[in-house]
């Protein structure tokens, strides 16, 4: 046991030491940063899905919903939500103190918006702040939360590919109207977010600037490391349980004392929260959201990487996304075999297409996860085997 | 706004009719299998005045109780939009209404075809294809490339009629690699690994076309010009033929490729009809979808009925896209919103029911059709169109599982 | 205290009567058998029970608690287990995580070293110990059978109704089963309701037999009373023509 332990956690806690020191090594080099940071995004959604799908049993296909649903609470927020001094009179607001809460209203390019017309009347001086960043992002989680609720609600009855079936609609129905509402969300074009730290952040006494992919860095970095520790404790508790006896039986779950519907909303109220906090996050850092995370395809690109890490494991999962991510960046230069170019930045998503339907024909678990179960397991096979040379007796006394 | 009154009448009303009846139904241990349908329509169509009367008298739910306030829910949310939009196009002019309705049934039969396609797979696999789209595109693409590119003068006809055994060839091939360990019991979750599997197809046939075709969008020329015609004369005629349009009435104006479009899949449908009820390999795979064992105890393959139905499925989204690559420009990831909609049109229908497909295809059709007119915002009404299906889908999950010619579940 | 109350318990399944008016009582750890031809409602009578379907009408009170309102998973942690006739083991879970699920169910804060110590001595009492981390779709059919036995007495249930538990299990295991099931009625007192087929087995095994046919409970009594009634014989002899007529 302690050896399995030993043979799991160094290899892990390598990885997180890697990983936290990767920047020292990285300053010169913002593209590899960059990468990292979107991988370290995909591997909380990959092994948040796998919670969700591997560990639940519900295949919701509207995990980039949650997704964008954080990522556009906190760019919505950014975009209209302001504080003042001095109340403006024409937009809808509240007064707390000394304070004004106030909302920007929707308008098309070039027109003024309320507060312009407030300005021509506020005294001078008056101070106009942007809230904090991190009350958007916290926002966007909670909203999360909320419509992982309401849709974990609306599916308990629904099972497999009807699942599937509504959670495409319900994403399909966000990228539209996100698509069309161009006043409030600017549509195609994407929103435009403020970077995560518009002011620059000092840490440890060194200044980074807005631009710098250090900060960023570290805040996905410590999402993703938090997301893993939190769903792994849920997992391996009695949550954990409950929730792969609801994918294994929902009948023998409830006979068996199960309450389905509180853990099956709340694995979905859960795992909507982690894709929203990631989905925030990383409109932050990328600057701008367009509805295009929602098309299916990106969605498909998560569950690739939930299935060929091994859906069934949290950290299988993570380590294919980061994987798959690294790799995808790294094939996009183009081949060139004698007089023929192949232009891979197609043909690499082909290649993992088919690896997709290879691993889920012929490597059910996943790539990653076997491995890890290896090692886990190692010693269980020889155990029984052990075990069992007893058993013939006590068999033998039953019958006596 | 006398609009959103009306819709927000017609929703919560309808939110608190589906969620109360079932409950009074249940608790009165009547029959509740209709009960949260009837419930939001008589709630959107009467409010708290119907209902309350449902809930004390609680009468047998039978479709009467679901088509009348149905219709008078809809009756409701037109008067409203007339009030509301008095100038719309919609509201003043019935020549433009009839035009779409008409417009939305010829593109709704092709849809329809589309979604028998994935129905038949559903009925006899028991899985959903997310790979429905790739068909499509795949039946669009070939008869592209057959026809401009490989082939040139190539007749379309012929062309359509060759990439329907290609694609009939490719969901076949698919289904002896992926889907037939299912049966054998190769498969930890075949439910969870179909839906995966599918998925990894669609994904993988996208992109290669992709990196195959590249991105700009294809055309072909549609496959007939129409002789000009005008019966009985110019003058007041009831139908004028152009090349590109075919005009009912001097109202009703029809593209006539769209026209080419429909006709061939009426007649395939025909096809498809005759081939399922009067061959006996047809009615094989009729007799697999009802009962799997009873069927194999006959002697029929299960296995070979299942590549058939792969095989014939794929083929209808292909022909379905052979026959509308005519009407619009084709890309690569063309099929996703035409996979979206048949899925809307088999959960509408009832999933597995082949009338089902057909009536959700022209109900969809006509939806859209009326939806992208008539919405007052014209760049809105564009970009919602994708939507009013999902919504369409999301509710009859909701209310209706079954759909409209569903087995009970 | 352990009592069991179904009071004319009516199942309409559209225009089939599968129960027409059951009344019953159980009272103390008793060893009783459900039996009936195919189609007499057996089942239904189960499901109601545990409340997996509502009575039509009727009541049924457990412990002086009226529970066929109740959902089935409130139901099962009032002290009321079951098994399903086809064995429903948590397939990709352990065999160990199995035997939590119940466990952790009812007592959520519990220590689990001291559950996995319970389970443990219960697994070891049906010989499968040695698989406590075995994957579960790695037993045998009849060890799934033993797991599904122990999964249920994690729950601690007052009454435990077991669907076919000897169907399709290996002779060896067979004894194995016998001997929990007696063990758990008399040496933890806990009442049994055991559905069966196989009349050998169940005539021997229960102490009270409950006689079902075409949704009407036509007997109640001691097995060997109960082996003579003329209506008993009726049903069975008359199901033994159907079988040979078809």
């Amino acid at each position: 046991m302690n050896r399995n332990a030993l043979w799991i956690w160094l290899p892990l806690g390598l990885g997180v030491v890697v990983m936290l020191l990767a920047p020292l090594a990285l300053v010169s080099r913002p593209y590899i940063m960059h990468i990292a940071i979107v991988a370290y995004f995909y591997a909380i959604l990959a092994s948040s899905w796998a919670l969700l799908a591997g560990y639940g049993g519900q295949f919701s296909f509207g995990h980039m919903a949650f997704m964008a649903i954080g990522a556009y609470t906190t760019g919505l927020f950014a975009k209209f939500v302001r504080l003042t001094t001095v109340p403006t009179g024409v937009c809808p607001e509240i007064t707390v103190g000394s304070y004004t809460l106030f909302l920007l209203n929707p308008v098309t390019a070039g027109e003024p918006t309320c507060l312009d017309i407030a300005k021509a009347t506020m005294p001078a001086g008056t101070l106009i702040y942007r809230p904090p960043i991190y009350v958007g992002i916290l926002l966007g989680v909670l909203l999360g939360g909320v419509f992982g609720f309401l849709i974990g609600v609306l599916v308990l009855r629904l099972r497999q590919a009807y699942l599937a079936l509504f959670t495409i609609g319900f994403s399909e129905i966000l990228r539209v109207a996100l698509n069309a509402e161009i006043a409030i969300t600017d549509g195609p074009n994407g929103l435009e977010l403020p970077p995560l730290f518009p002011k620059g952040v000092t840490i440890f006494g060194m200044y980074f600037d807005a631009t710098s992919k250090i900060p960023p860095y570290y805040v996905m970095l410590f999402l993703f490391l938090g997301s893993m520790v939190f769903m792994h404790w849920l997992a391996s508790s009695r949550y954990g349980l409950f929730f792969r006896s609801i994918r294994e039986d929902e009948e023998a779950a409830a006979a068996l004392g199960v309450n389905i519907v509180r853990y099956k909303v709340l694995l979905f109220v859960i795992t909507s929260m982690i894709a929203a906090a990631a989905g925030a996050v990383e409109a932050h850092y990328i600057g701008v959201i367009t509805p295009n995370i929602l098309l299916i395809l990106q969605m498909s690109l998560v569950i690739a990487m939930a299935v060929i890490g091994g859906m069934e494991s949290l950290v299988g999962a993570a380590i294919g996304a980061i994987l798959i991510e690294f790799a995808l960046e790294f094939l996009r230069q183009n081949i060139t075999i004698g007089p023929w170019t192949i232009d891979m930045t197609d043909w690499r998503l082909v290649f993992f297409g088919l690896l997709l339907m290879l691993t889920l024909r012929f490597q059910n678990n996943g790539l990653i996860y076997p491995i890890i179960q290896r090692l886990t397991r190692a010693g269980v096979t020889e155990e029984i085997a052990a075990r069992r040379r007893l058993v013939p007796e006590t068999v033998q006394e039953g019958e006596g | 706004m006398y609009l959103w009154l009306a819709l927000l009448w017609i929703i919560g009303w309808g939110v608190v009719g589906a969620v109360l009846i079932p409950r009074v139904y249940a608790r009165r241990d009547l029959d509740v299998s209709q009960a949260a349908l009837a419930g939001a329509m008589v709630g959107a169509a009467s409010g708290p005045f119907g209902l309350a009367l449902l809930a004390y008298f609680t009468p047998r739910l039978d479709w009467k109780w679901v088509v009348v306030p149905g219709a008078a829910t809809v009756a409701i949310f037109l008067t409203a939009f007339a009030a509301t939009y008095p100038n719309n196009l919609c509201v003043s002019n019935s020549a433009f209404v009839l035009t779409q309705v008409v417009n939305g049934l010829v593109v709704g039969i092709i849809y329809g075809l589309m979604a028998l396609g994935l129905t038949l797979i559903f009925s006899i696999l028991g899985i959903v294809s997310f790979a429905h789209g790739e068909f499509y595109m795949l039946g669009g693409m070939f008869v592209y490339y057959l026809t401009q590119e490989w082939f040139p003068g190539l007749h379309p006809l012929a062309a359509v009629v060759v990439s329907a055994v290609l694609t009939f060839v490719i969901g076949a091939l698919f289904e002896v690699l992926f889907l037939r360990p299912m049966n054998t019991g190769q498969v930890e979750r075949p439910g969870e690994y179909a839906i995966l599997v599918t998925f990894g197809l669609s994904f993988f046939l996208q992109y290669t076309t992709l990196a195959l075709v590249g991105a700009n969008p294809k055309k072909v020329p549609r496959y007939f010009d129409y002789p000009r015609l005008a019966i009985p004369g110019e003058e007041g005629s009831l139908l004028k033929v152009t090349p590109g349009t075919v005009r009912l009435f001097e109202e009703i104006v029809i593209p006539s490729p769209r026209v080419t479009a429909a006709v061939i899949a009426l007649i395939l449908l025909g096809l498809l009809m005759w081939f399922l009820y009067r061959t006996w390999i047809g009615k094989a795979l009729r007799a697999v979808s009802q009962d799997r064992q009873a069927a194999a105890v006959t002697g029929i393959n299960p296995n070979v009925m299942n590549t058939l139905a792969f095989g014939l499925g794929g083929m209808l989204a292909g022909l379905s896209g052979a026959s509308l690559v005519q009407v619009f420009s084709w890309v690569p990831w063309v099929g996703t919103q035409a996979a979206a909609r048949s899925f809307v049109i088999i959960v509408l229908g009832g999933m597995g029911s082949l009338p089902g497909a057909f009536v959700g295809g022209l109900i969809v059709g006509v939806v859209e059709a009326l939806g992208a007119g008539c919405v007052p915002d014209p760049h809105r009404a564009a970009a919602y169109i994708p939507a009013y299906g999902m919504l369409i889908l999301v509710l009859v999950l909701l209310l209706k599982p079954t759909g409209l010619f569903g087995r009970e579940l | 205290m352990i009592e069991l109350e179904v009071r004319n318990v009516v199942k309409h399944f559209g225009g089939l009567q599968a129960l027409k008016g059951v009344s019953f009582r159980i009272n103390g750890p008793e060893r009783i058998g459900l039996i009936g031809p195919n189609g007499a409602g057996k089942t239904t009578l189960t499901n109601i029970i545990s409340g997996v379907i509502k009575p039509t009408s009727g009541t049924v009170y457990f412990n002086g608690e009226r529970i066929d309102p109740l959902k089935p998973y409130e139901i099962a942690r009032r002290g009321l287990g079951r098994t399903f006739q086809i064995t429903r083991a948590f397939r990709r879970m352990t065999v160990m995580e199995n035997m939590l699920v119940p466990a952790l169910a009812l007592h959520p804060t519990a220590n689990r070293r001291a559950l996995e110590k319970k389970a443990t001595e219960i697994l070891e009492f049906l010989t499968i110990d040695h698989l406590a981390r075995e994957f579960a779709r790695n037993l045998s059919g009849g060890q799934q059978k033993l797991l599904e036995l122990g999964r249920l007495l994690m729950l601690d249930p007052k009454l435990i109704i077991l669907d076919e538990p000897f169907a399709g299990v290996h002779p060896k295991l067979r004894q194995t089963i016998w001997d929990f099931i007696v063990h758990v009625n008399e040496n933890l007192e806990r009442a049994f309701i055991i559905i069966s087929h196989d009349m050998d087995t169940i005539f021997t095994l229960s102490k009270r037999l409950l006689v079902l046919n075409y949704g009407e409970l036509i007997a109640d009594g001691d097995p060997e009373a109960v082996r003579k009634d003329p209506r008993v014989i009726e049903a069975y002899l008359g199901e033994e023509e159907e079988e040979v007529a078809a």
